[in-house]
């Protein structure tokens, strides 16, 4: 009774700063995402009106989509090569703590480091280009910074180069965990190596993988401030995110209805992304 | 022990901050966003002027106006609104509207309506009351250009833009970039106005002012747009994200030929150390030589309650609106006062070629925040930096699109 009265102690403070400060808001966007809220919230119930607005805006389908092209190929590039990376430092090659802190620091800068230097690095007039021009190749070109159809690509490469390291040290410390009988027998039964950490291997890892997978895709729907400081949402709004959308529209625009509106369905897609990854779980775990 | 000390150190320092506020009689809570030199140094005219009256000043300076426009927003929402606010004329009316604003007294009224422009008073004006005093009008329609670019292919700077098209070709030729020009979407809506604004002044009036649906997408519209569509093809492939201030170095060390770009632009040649007339000059922008695209800074003004505030707040707007600190102000900012009454002989040729045609009322043209809610002037932002940056995208359809947002807004 006792210890329960003690957990009931610790418990409620942490439920009321939850709803305080998470599903309150939430439901105050909700709300205010169905009024004229302009500059300051406003009461008046408007009907769907923000909605149909956001529907009806170009800016907020190149942000939508835009989210789902970064987050297919951010998620996919960063497991691909972080994964080709922590199986690389696992076939106990030499100086292999020194490899692992190179290709994790990307990781210590922010997104906003990481965004600036590749801006720099991808600037046709003074970046790559322009250094491979100035050594000779005259006609070399890489310029999808500048071009709408590709920029958002250059942005993928920017966050792939920052988080694979992430992935890599994840995923290694995984392999490290695997039991070594697994290996000797694979290697009495003659399996080739890409085989064993393909079929074996690799599904041991499930638990692992889903970490990385999850840390990314918090990533995308977060996605703010690498756009911001790589792109600024260009050229035009070729690169624009659903999060500077909002941001935007709150504070540089005043419009609180129409921002809210759009975070209201950028929850609604992160609810229904993350819903069938919840019910398979809670469905195989039995609870 | 160590800790309790510190704790108590501290709370010493605050009640000491605490007590120094009320004690003194007249106190402005100035939240403002010139956080750079020539800016910073405008301010503090202000500043030291109020000091020189006796008023405390505190400095809520934040950088950046976007930043400084949210937290006056939430501090007004929270109950602890500054005394005065450094603001966008668009905003003005929206917050008076709101019932946040305290109107000015009727001396300073009569002051500022008699002495400033009539169309700019009216936009801080509402239901007979003045709630905003502009301290500075700047000018948008300027070109910086480069007087060796424009000596090397022996023309003077494009008076229209056909003449620009025709220079931009002998400037290629010459290893120039003709438009320093960075891919921003408030520096490619800047551009638009300025062509707009070529196209004709009683067109732009029409549209801004008068919101004149068809105007806004009829054949001038698509004109416009289609100036802006040749422009695409003399910037240089580095511009896209580019900052104004970059750009500007592009004509300083002569890559580039010109600049359209309001005066605020001159604060860089200046520290580059070039001279005005010399290594650079200014020319009113292709087409807009009969018009002053205004740009305004100014105060308004957040009801307070404390006495100290409504004091300082009076004693503020006396400051602000006094002839001599405005022309103090006018030569560190470098933009023109916003009173018309004031000697500005002392000012460099640019501004007093800015001053000649401020003196016609015709010639008066408010800039997109004079008409604009935040809202209309980003689905504008949107539609131009999309133009620009798909060719795709027909000059027709964009000023079918550009209609709309005239329209929607007269709703």
């Amino acid at each position: 009774m006792r210890r329960h009265k003690t957990a009931e102690f610790v418990i409620v403070p942490t439920i009321a700063v939850v709803f305080i400060c998470f599903y309150a808001p939430i439901i105050w966007t909700i709300f205010i995402s169905f009024t004229r809220s302009g500059m300051f919230p406003s009461y008046s119930f408007s009907g769907l009106m923000q909605y149909w607005r956001l529907v009806g805006t170009e800016r907020w389908h190149t942000a939508f989509l835009n989210m789902f092209v970064f987050g297919v190929l951010f998620v996919g590039f960063a497991l691909i090569l972080g994964f080709l990376l922590a199986v690389a430092l696992d076939q106990r090659i030499r100086f292999e703590g020194f490899f692992r802190t190179v290709l994790l620091y990307p990781l210590s800068m922010s997104f906003i480091v990481t965004g600036l230097a590749w801006q720099w690095l991808l600037n046709p007039a003074m970046g790559l280009q322009h250094l491979v021009r100035e050594a000779g190749w005259d006609n070399f070109l890489f310029d999808w910074i500048i071009r709408p159809d590709r920029a958002i690509y250059t942005i993928v490469l920017a966050a792939v180069w920052h988080s694979s390291g992430l992935v890599m040290a994840i995923i290694l410390a995984g392999l490290r965990g695997v039991d070594r009988d697994i290996w000797r027998a694979t290697q009495v039964e003659g399996i080739p190596r890409w085989r064993t950490y393909l079929s074996i291997i690799l599904p041991l890892l499930r638990p692992v993988v889903l970490t990385c997978v999850v840390l990314l895709i918090i990533n995308v729907v977060r996605s703010y401030d690498l756009v911001v400081a790589m792109t600024n949402g260009g050229p035009g709004n070729a690169t624009d995110v659903p999060g500077k959308f909002v941001i935007d529209m709150a504070f540089e625009r005043a419009n609180i209805g129409q921002a809210s509106a759009a975070a209201v369905i950028m929850l609604l897609t992160v609810i229904a992304a993350v819903m069938p990854y919840f019910y398979l779980e809670t469905r195989r775990t039995g609870r | 022990m160590q800790y309790s000390r510190s704790l108590l150190f501290t709370i010493a320092i605050c009640s000491t901050i605490g007590a120094m506020g009320p004690a003194s009689a007249q106190t402005a809570d100035v939240l403002h966003y010139w956080t750079s030199g020539g800016e910073s140094a405008g301010m503090k005219v202000f500043a030291d002027a109020f000091k020189t009256r006796g008023g405390t000043w505190i400095d809520s300076a934040v950088g950046g106006y976007d930043d400084a426009r949210a937290s006056a927003l939430s501090r007004i929402a929270g109950g602890n609104p500054p005394s005065a606010l450094l603001d966008n004329i668009g905003d003005v009316q929206a917050l008076a509207e709101q019932g946040v604003l305290s109107p000015l007294d009727p001396a300073a009224a009569a002051a500022a309506t008699a002495h400033m422009p009539g169309f700019l008073m009216s936009k801080v004006s509402r239901e007979g009351k003045v709630f905003a005093i502009p301290v500075d009008i700047g000018q948008a329609n300027w070109t910086w250009y480069s007087t060796k670019a424009f000596h090397d292919i022996g023309a003077p700077p494009p008076a229209t833009w056909d003449e620009f098209f025709v220079d931009a070709k002998k400037l290629k030729e010459k290893g120039y970039i003709p438009l320093a020009f960075g891919g921003q979407p408030w520096q490619q809506a800047g551009l638009f106005y300025n062509i707009m604004l070529s196209v004709g002044r009683d067109f732009y009036k029409k549209v801004l002012v008068d919101r004149d649906v068809t105007a806004a997408g009829g054949p001038e519209m698509v004109k416009t747009f289609e100036t802006m569509r040749k422009l695409t093809a003399y910037v240089d492939p580095g511009s896209p994200g580019r900052k104004w201030n970059d750009a500007a170095n592009l004509v300083i060390t002569n890559k580039a030929a010109m600049q359209v770009m309001g005066d605020w632009a001159k604060g860089e040649f200046i520290a580059a150390g070039l001279t005005l007339g010399k290594d650079y000059d200014c020319a009113l922008a292709p087409g807009t030589q009969d018009a002053f695209l205004m740009v305004v800074d100014l105060f308004d003004f957040p009801t307070v309650t404390a006495p100290e505030m409504v004091k300082g707040q009076k004693l503020l707007r006396d400051v602000l609106i006094d002839p001599a600190v405005q022309v103090a102000f006018s030569k560190v900012k470098g933009s023109l006062p916003s009173r018309l009454d004031v000697d500005v002989s002392g000012l460099d040729s640019c501004l007093q070629k800015g001053e000649k045609i401020l003196a016609d009322p015709q010639a008066q043209v408010p800039n997109f925040e004079f008409v604009f809610t935040a809202d209309e002037e980003g689905q504008v932002k949107d539609l131009v930096s999309k133009f620009w940056s798909d060719p795709g995208m027909t000059a027709v359809d964009a000023a079918r699109q550009f209609s709309q947002i005239v329209g929607e807004t007269s709703k």
